[in-house]
C-alpha cells in the first residue's frame, strides 16, 4: 500500500466513521439507562435534515449542526414521553420513531433539495489534522468525536449522575431506594442521546456530502445500534467500532478503485460481513455485559 | 298573489336556464390525464430531473393536459398503489420513469387494459406497454474522448451505481473512446451498490481520486454530490442524467450527457389522445433522446471540435461495439466482423481492455 493510498483511506475512514461515533456513543447513553432507542437512523435522519435546512437559511454550518443537535434532543424527547411516561414498549416505539423520523425529514428537507451549501469548512489552523497533512484536515465535528466520546465516558463512569444512570438502567427499584428518580434520569439520558443522535445526521449532511436526500442516512442508525453492542456499552471501545465500520467501508471503496479481483457485490458487503464476524466472535463473553433493565420499562415499586 | 307567482316563476325559470347552461361554461375536461413517478426527487440535478423536464415539455405543448406527479416512489409494490391512485384520478397514461418501476407498472397494465404506460430503461412490452430509454452506450463514446484528451494523469474515474449492463456498457463505451484518443488512458469503476448513496457516492469519488484519477464520471441517479466532491479536490468532471449539473462544477466541468425526453413524451401522449399508441421498444441516442451539454470554461477549443466531430460519427450511425473487441482479461468478447447492437446492450458483464474493475 503506498503512501497515497494509506493517506486516502485513513481521511475516508474517519470522515465515514465520525457520525457513527456520535450516534454509537448517543445511543450508549440511552441503553445504560435502560432505554433501546431502535429509531436512531430517524433521529439521524432529522438531525441532517435541520441541519441542512438551517444551513440553506443562514448560510452558517455552524448553527446547522446547533439546529440539528436541537431538533434531535426535541424529538427524542417525544420518544422518551412515550416510553417513559406511557410505558409504551421500547422496540415498537423506536420502530415507529424510525418511520416517522423518515417522514419528518423528508417534509423539513423538501423545500432545500437540490440547494448547495458550503458545508462545515475544513480546519487547517493551529497545527490541526492529522501530522499536518493538507489531505489529513476534517471539520470540527471530526475532531470533537473523540473528546467527546471521552467526555460520554467520563460523565458515564466518573460521576454521581453517570452512576445513578447507569443504576437505572441495571436495577431501578434498587435505584429508587437509593433516593433517585429513574424517569428522571431517563429523560435525560434519551435528551443527552438525542443531541448526540442530531450531531451524527448533521455530520453527513454538512461535512461528508454537503447535499440533503431522503433516506440519506442508508441504515447508519442501524449499524449504530449494533456498534454498542460491540463496544460493551462503553464509549472507549465504540471509537474504536465506528474506525472498524468506517474503515472497512472506505477500505472496500478503495481496493475497488486499485482494481481488486473480487466481485463488486462482495466487496460493498465487506463492512457488514465484518460488523457481523466481530459480534459473532465477540459474542460469546458478552453475556451479563448489557445493562441488566435494559429494553424493561420500570413502573415503580409498590 | 299572481305577481308573486310570476316572479316565482321568472326566477325558477331563470335558474333552470343558468344551471343548464353551467356544464357548457364549466371547466374543459382535459384531453389527456397523464400520471408519472419518480424514484426521487426532481431536483437531483440528474435523472429525476431530466425526466420532469421532459414531461414539462409534453404538457406544455398539450394544452390543456393534466399532469399528476409523484417523487420519491420507491421501486416497491407501493408504487403499484400511487400508480393506481393515479389511474382512478383519470390518467391514461402512465410513464413509469424507473427501471425498478417495471415489474409493477406490468402488472396494472394487465388489469388496466385501456391504461397506457411507458416504461424507462427496461424490456417488458405488451399491447399498452411500451418501452423507452436513451442509447446511452454509444453516447459515452464522445464523453471519453473529451475525458481522454482532458486527462494529464491518464486515469479516468467511473462511478457505477448498480452495475447492470447497461451500465457496464457505457463504463466500456467510455473507455473506448478515451482509448481512440489517448491509448494510455485507463479508467477505473468503484460500485456503490446503489442507485443513490450520497455518503457512499462522496467516498468512491475519493478513492478515485486517491489512485490519480483526474477526470471523474459517473452512472447514478444525480451526479450532483460526485461533481462536488470532484471540484472540491481539483478534478475535472464528466456529467451524466441532466445537462443542469454544469453549474456544481464551475472549474472542473468539461461536458455531459444528458436526456431530452420532451420529443418523444409528447409524441406518444399526442398517440394516446389519437388512440394510435402502439407498443414499442425504443431507444434513442444523440440528437433525439440525448444531447451533449455545453462544454465548460476548462476545455479548449480543439478538443470541443474534436467531441462534436465524434458525437456526429455516433449520430450518423458509428457503433463502438464493432469487433474485433478484447475484455481486460486478454479475452476476445466480440470477435471481428460482428457487432453488438442495440438490443444486446443489456448483456454486457465484462469490462474492456482499458478498465480496471470487476463486472460481476
Amino acid at each position: 500500500m503506498n503512501s497515497a493510498l494509506l493517506i486516502g483511506v485513513v481521511a475516508s475512514s474517519v470522515m465515514s466513521g465520525t457520525s457513527l461515533l456520535y450516534a454509537t456513543i448517543g445511543e450508549i447513553v440511552g441503553e445504560r439507562a435502560g432505554i433501546v432507542n431502535l429509531g436512531l437512523e430517524g433521529i439521524m435522519l432529522i438531525g441532517a435534515a435541520t441541519g441542512f435546512a438551517a444551513t440553506a437559511l443562514t448560510g452558517d454550518a455552524y448553527l446547522g449542526v446547533a439546529a440539528a443537535a436541537l431538533a434531535g434532543t426535541a424529538v427524542n424527547l417525544i420518544f422518551a414521553y412515550l416510553v417513559i411516561g406511557r410505558h409504551a414498549n421500547q422496540l415498537a416505539t423506536g420502530l415507529t420513531l424510525m418511520f416517522f423520523g423518515l417522514g419528518l425529514s423528508a417534509l423539513i428537507g423538501r423545500p432545500f433539495l437540490g440547494t448547495l451549501i458550503a458545508g462545515l469548512p475544513k480546519l487547517r489552523l493551529l497545527g490541526l489534522g492529522i501530522m499536518g497533512n493538507p489531505l489529513l484536515s476534517f471539520d470540527v465535528l471530526v475532531y470533537l468525536a473523540v473528546p467527546a466520546a471521552v467526555l460520554v465516558w467520563w460523565l458515564l463512569f466518573r460521576t454521581t449522575w453517570g452512576l445513578g444512570l447507569r443504576a437505572v438502567g441495571e436495577n431501578p427499584v434498587a435505584a429508587v431506594a437509593a433516593g433517585l428518580s429513574p424517569s428522571r434520569l431517563q429523560y435525560q439520558a434519551l435528551g443527552l442521546a438525542g443531541l448526540l443522535g442530531g450531531i451524527a445526521g448533521a455530520h453527513l449532511s454538512l461535512a461528508v456530502t454537503m447535499t440533503w436526500a431522503e433516506g440519506m442516512t442508508a441504515g447508519r442508525g442501524f449499524i449504530a445500534i449494533a456498534l454498542v453492542i460491540f463496544a460493551k456499552w462503553n464509549p472507549l471501545w465504540a471509537i474504536a467500532g465506528a474506525l472498524l465500520f468506517g474503515g472497512a467501508e472506505s477500505l472496500q471503496l478503495q481496493l475497488q478503485a486499485a482494481g481488486a479481483d473480487v466481485s463488486p457485490f462482495i466487496m460493498n458487503m465487506v463492512p457488514y460481513l465484518l460488523t457481523l464476524a466481530v459480534l459473532i466472535a465477540w459474542g460469546w463473553r458478552r453475556q451479563g455485559a448489557a445493562p441488566a433493565a435494559l429494553g424493561r420499562n420500570f413502573v415503580g415499586v409498590e | 298573489m299572481a305577481r308573486k307567482l310570476f316572479f316565482l316563476g321568472l326566477i325558477l325559470g331563470a335558474l333552470t336556464a343558468f344551471f343548464a347552461a353551467a356544464p357548457l361554461s364549466a371547466q374543459q375536461k382535459p384531453p389527456l390525464v397523464v400520471g408519472a413517478i419518480f424514484v426521487g426527487s426532481v431536483n437531483d440535478y440528474g435523472y429525476n430531473r431530466s425526466m420532469k423536464d421532459g414531461l414539462d415539455e409534453m404538457a406544455h405543448a398539450i394544452p390543456g393536459l393534466k399532469l399528476l406527479e409523484a417523487e420519491n416512489v420507491p421501486e416497491t409494490a407501493e408504487s403499484e398503489r400511487i400508480m393506481e391512485g393515479m389511474i382512478q384520478q383519470g390518467a391514461k397514461l402512465i410513464f413509469a420513469t424507473s427501471f425498478g418501476h417495471q415489474q409493477f407498472a406490468f402488472n396494472l397494465a394487465k388489469t388496466h387494459p385501456d391504461v397506457y404506460f411507458e416504461h424507462a430503461g427496461g424490456w417488458m412490452m405488451s399491447h399498452n406497454f411500451g418501452n423507452f430509454f436513451g442509447a446511452t452506450q454509444s453516447a459515452w463514446y464522445p464523453m471519453g474522448v473529451a475525458a481522454g484528451k482532458m486527462t494529464k494523469s491518464n486515469t479516468l474515474g467511473f462511478v457505477v451505481g448498480v452495475p447492470i449492463g447497461y451500465a457496464i456498457g457505457n463504463v466500456n463505451a467510455f473507455e473506448m473512446g478515451a482509448r481512440s484518443v489517448n491509448p494510455k488512458a485507463v479508467t477505473r469503476v468503484v460500485v456503490t451498490g446503489g442507485w443513490s448513496d450520497k455518503a457512499k457516492e462522496a467516498a468512491a469519488t475519493n478513492a478515485l481520486i486517491d489512485q490519480g484519477a483526474d477526470v471523474v464520471t459517473m452512472h447514478v441517479d444525480s451526479p450532483a454530490t460526485i461533481i462536488q466532491t470532484a471540484e472540491s479536490r481539483g478534478v475535472y468532471s464528466i456529467g451524466f442524467q441532466s445537462i443542469t449539473a454544469a453549474q456544481l462544477a464551475p472549474k472542473g466541468w468539461i461536458t455531459g450527457l444528458g436526456f431530452t425526453w420532451g420529443p418523444f413524451m409528447t409524441g406518444i401522449a399526442k398517440s394516446v389522445i389519437a388512440g394510435t399508441f402502439k407498443p414499442a421498444f425504443v431507444r434513442e441516442g444523440l440528437g433525439q433522446m440525448m444531447a451533449i451539454a455545453p462544454f465548460g470554461a476548462a476545455v479548449p477549443p480543439d478538443v470541443r471540435t474534436l467531441v462534436m466531430a465524434s458525437a456526429d460519427q455516433v449520430e450518423k450511425g458509428f457503433n463502438p461495439f464493432t469487433g474485433p473487441v478484447t475484455d481486460n482479461t486478454g479475452a476476445v468478447r466480440i470477435p471481428a466482423g460482428q457487432s453488438w447492437g442495440g438490443d444486446k446492450m443489456g448483456n454486457f458483464d465484462w469490462y474492456v481492455d482499458g478498465v480496471i474493475g470487476k463486472a460481476k
